[in-house]
């Protein structure tokens, strides 16, 4: 996994020196492509670090950079510039794919701020401080007790009309709590977007804690689905 | 990722799995989670009021293979330990015996943390007084 989250691109195009607008990947002047070395997802669409993105508008400014970076547009340039435009094209895939996404863009967000987030970097993160809150654990502890109920007795071939019922009405109270932290984290990116280097870090911190948070409850929200869907 | 031998011993044989009562003074109850993936763990030992040993263990996980082979050995390790010797018990040892990757170090946290909070909670029941463990409240 890459590291160097670092925005450090040539600010002008290595073929004829204009400085570089739009999109760091492609020349405006020139059309030539860019080497893309450690450029960040919202560099590679020219995006300040914001959380509210114009979505339509990112749409738009994938397929164009797509049409114009595509490797076949390439086919008789340098073997570099083949590279860069494969290198580009992979860049600008992941970068959409992370950005579209609301939660995978907080995500993304944070880990360039440099937020521990998310399983992989949970070995490093040692405990106390993130310990989600108790009403919440005896919440979860007791969600999965009672699936696991339902799970026996589907497996031993009844139907239990009252378990059926708790299920539903625990997946519509999650499904709840679920929409309130997503409601939250927009509250707290729009803090993110309009804050300054004294007001982002606890904006940040919040948005690390209402992820934790979601983490559980999405996997609820599975869970439950997968015992009332079989 | 592949799980080791010991993990998968756990995992498919886990050892003490239940429920203690919770409400008896002789319980200790730990519930504790792993916000990175989404994990609950409930660790509870029953201790002797005269000789402080830790005569029994339950454990109840709700997670991945690791976290579960995590509390699984907790629960054999902390019997028999009086309930200071359980304290020593560290999350790097727990790693070690079940040769955790790094990416499933957290489930051995998680693990130890459980065991605190067991402890820290049947301590509090039985006015054992001890600063030792104050941050990990979990409650």
């Amino acid at each position: 996994m890459s590291t160097t989250l670092t925005t450090s691109a040539p600010a002008t195009c290595w073929a004829c020196s204009t400085a570089l607008g739009e999109s760091p990947l492609l020349c405006v002047a020139c059309g030539k492509v860019q080497p893309t070395t450690s450029l960040d997802y919202f560099h590679a669409f020219a995006l300040a670090r914001k959380l509210q993105i114009d979505l339509p508008g990112l749409e738009r400014e994938f397929h164009r950079l797509s049409r114009r970076l595509h490797p076949d547009r390439f086919a008789r340039a340098t073997p570099q510039e083949q590279e860069w435009s494969l290198a580009a094209t992979a860049l600008l895939n992941d970068a959409y794919r992370t950005l579209r996404d609301p939660i995978a863009r907080v995500e993304y967000l944070l880990k360039l701020e440099g937020l521990e987030i998310g399983e992989e970097h949970a070995g490093v993160n040692k405990r106390a401080d993130r310990q989600p809150p108790a009403d919440l654990l005896e919440e979860v502890f007791e969600l999965n007790m009672q699936l696991e109920e339902m799970r026996m007795t589907q497996k031993m071939g009844e139907s239990d009309p009252s378990l059926q019922r708790d299920l539903k009405s625990a997946r519509t109270k999650f499904e709840t709590l679920l929409s309130e932290v997503d409601n939250d984290l927009a509250t707290q990116g729009r803090a993110w977007d309009e804050g300054d280097a004294a007001t982002r870090p606890a904006a940040a911190k919040a948005m690390a804690a209402l992820l934790d948070r979601r983490r559980y409850l999405r996997n609820l929200v599975r869970d439950v689905n997968q015992v009332l869907g079989a | 990722m592949a799980y080791s031998d010991k993990v998968l011993d756990h995992y498919n044989n886990p050892r003490n799995v239940g429920a203690l009562d919770k409400s008896s003074d002789e319980v200790g109850t730990g519930l504790v989670g792993a916000p990175e993936c989404g994990d609950v763990m409930r660790l509870q030992i029953r201790v002797n009021p005269e000789t402080q040993v830790i005569e029994e263990a339950k454990f109840r996980t709700f997670g991945c293979g690791s976290a579960i082979a995590s509390s699984s050995l907790a629960t054999e390790w902390v019997k028999g330990k009086t309930v200071d010797e359980a304290l020593g018990i560290k999350n790097t040892d727990i790693v070690k015996e079940l040769a955790l990757p790094p990416v499933k170090i957290h489930c051995s946290v998680l693990a130890e943390d459980a065991i605190r909070a067991a402890i820290g909670d049947w301590k509090k029941k039985n006015h054992v007084s001890e600063a030792v463990e104050v941050a990990v409240a979990a409650k």
